[in-house]
């Protein structure tokens, strides 16, 4: 039995760290630029940070409904840019973002977009077709469609991803894989590259951590 | 008693590793393209047939249907190097995505990454050669 007490000690402790570092990380940061405004409140010289938000953006989704920042009111949402024919990262990425979208199907508080980059092919009809495809047949996950432009605008200063074309990659548009998390101030709480799995799991641990903070929010209202 | 069972669990195993090496050359060419075969397949196809070759919905078709995989044999070498635009059936279900052509892969890795999916996600098919995929590419429509 002697041999048995140190790594029953060393699972003990192990334990102990586990528990301590579950309970530090209950809070998510909150990414991107930030400003300090000060004003001044009843006489006094207060400092506030301003952080980044989603810029507005209003685009249209695989079944014709106009989706913007207020149809994302009391939710957080994932956030990733594809396009149907893309023949790299976006199955991966796919198939990832599925395991969200079925962990998640039913919560109202709960939101996908998936902006396509490739606004020529991609049209409603084809986003229906996609979605379908992909076992997607409520309204929770939004493959939305906007003019290239705007999108890719949106994809670098809104979220901190890229998208541009380039004709030396296979399907001629390249992007970032990252899938991005917002809170219902669309604050970015979290990047992760949506082709690892690891990083798509520890999304998921964020996401349920993120829902708590949201219903604290709400309760203290 | 326990020398004992270390002794013979150790000449048992340097048996079979001496049987293993002179496992015959035909094997030794299979178990080389099936490996690589793995590494092709790794950089071509798994970022839409996923690694456990399960495909993806009703969008990308696995992997799995070995009855397809036979009965289209001849066939697979050309869909690899020139993609395909017609729809197929896999494990019953109609796919009409296009399928990307791969065109610079040279024989010998189509050979070994059909080696590999035609012996991985449960199919058992034996090896592809290399001459019998040469044969096959020169055959495309």
């Amino acid at each position: 039995m002697e041999y048995l007490k140190f790594p029953m000690l060393m699972m003990l402790i192990s334990g102990f760290m586990a528990c301590k570092s579950g309970s530090s990380s209950k809070s998510l940061p909150i990414l991107g630029s930030r400003e300090p405004i000060t004003k001044v409140v009843n006489g006094k010289t207060e400092v506030d940070t301003v952080y980044q938000t989603i810029p507005r953006f209003s685009f249209m989704d695989q079944d014709s409904v106009i989706i913007n920042n207020d149809s994302l009111n009391n939710k957080i949402y994932v956030a990733d840019f594809f396009f149907t024919t893309c023949p790299s990262i976006c199955p991966i990425m796919s198939k990832h973002m599925l395991e969200i979208y079925n962990k998640y199907k039913g919560n109202p508080e709960v939101a996908i977009l998936s902006h396509t980059i490739d606004p020529k092919h991609d049209t409603i009809p084809v986003l229906k077709k996609y979605a379908e495809k992909l076992g997607v047949k409520d309204n929770q996950w939004h493959f939305l469609l906007g003019a290239q432009d705007t999108v890719y605008q949106l994809a670098k200063e809104g979220y901190m991803s890229f998208a541009a074309q380039d004709s030396t990659v296979p399907g001629g548009i390249t992007h970032s894989g990252y899938f991005i998390l917002v809170d219902s101030k669309k604050h970015i709480r979290g990047a992760y590259d949506g082709t690892d799995d690891e990083q798509v799991h520890q999304l998921m641990k964020d996401m349920d951590v993120l829902l708590a903070e949201e219903k604290n929010l709400k309760n203290e209202k | 008693m326990r020398n004992k069972i270390i002794l013979s669990s150790a000449f048992t195993l340097s048996f079979v590793i001496f049987l293993g090496a002179c496992g015959n050359e035909a094997n030794v060419k299979y178990q080389r393209y099936y490996a690589d075969g793995s590494q092709v397949y790794k950089i071509y196809c798994e970022n839409c047939h996923m690694s456990k070759g399960e495909g993806l919905a009703d969008l990308i078709p696995a992997l799995t249907d070995t009855t397809f995989l036979r009965e289209n044999r001849a066939k697979l070498p050309c869909f690899v190097n020139n993609g395909l635009k017609d729809s197929i059936q896999i494990n019953g279900k109609i796919y009409q995505s296009l399928m990307p052509a791969e065109k610079n892969l040279a024989a010998i890795d189509v050979a070994k990454v059909l080696t590999y999916v035609t012996n991985s996600f449960g199919n058992n098919q034996g090896i592809y050669d290399v001459k019998e995929v040469e044969n096959q590419l020169n055959q495309c429509n």
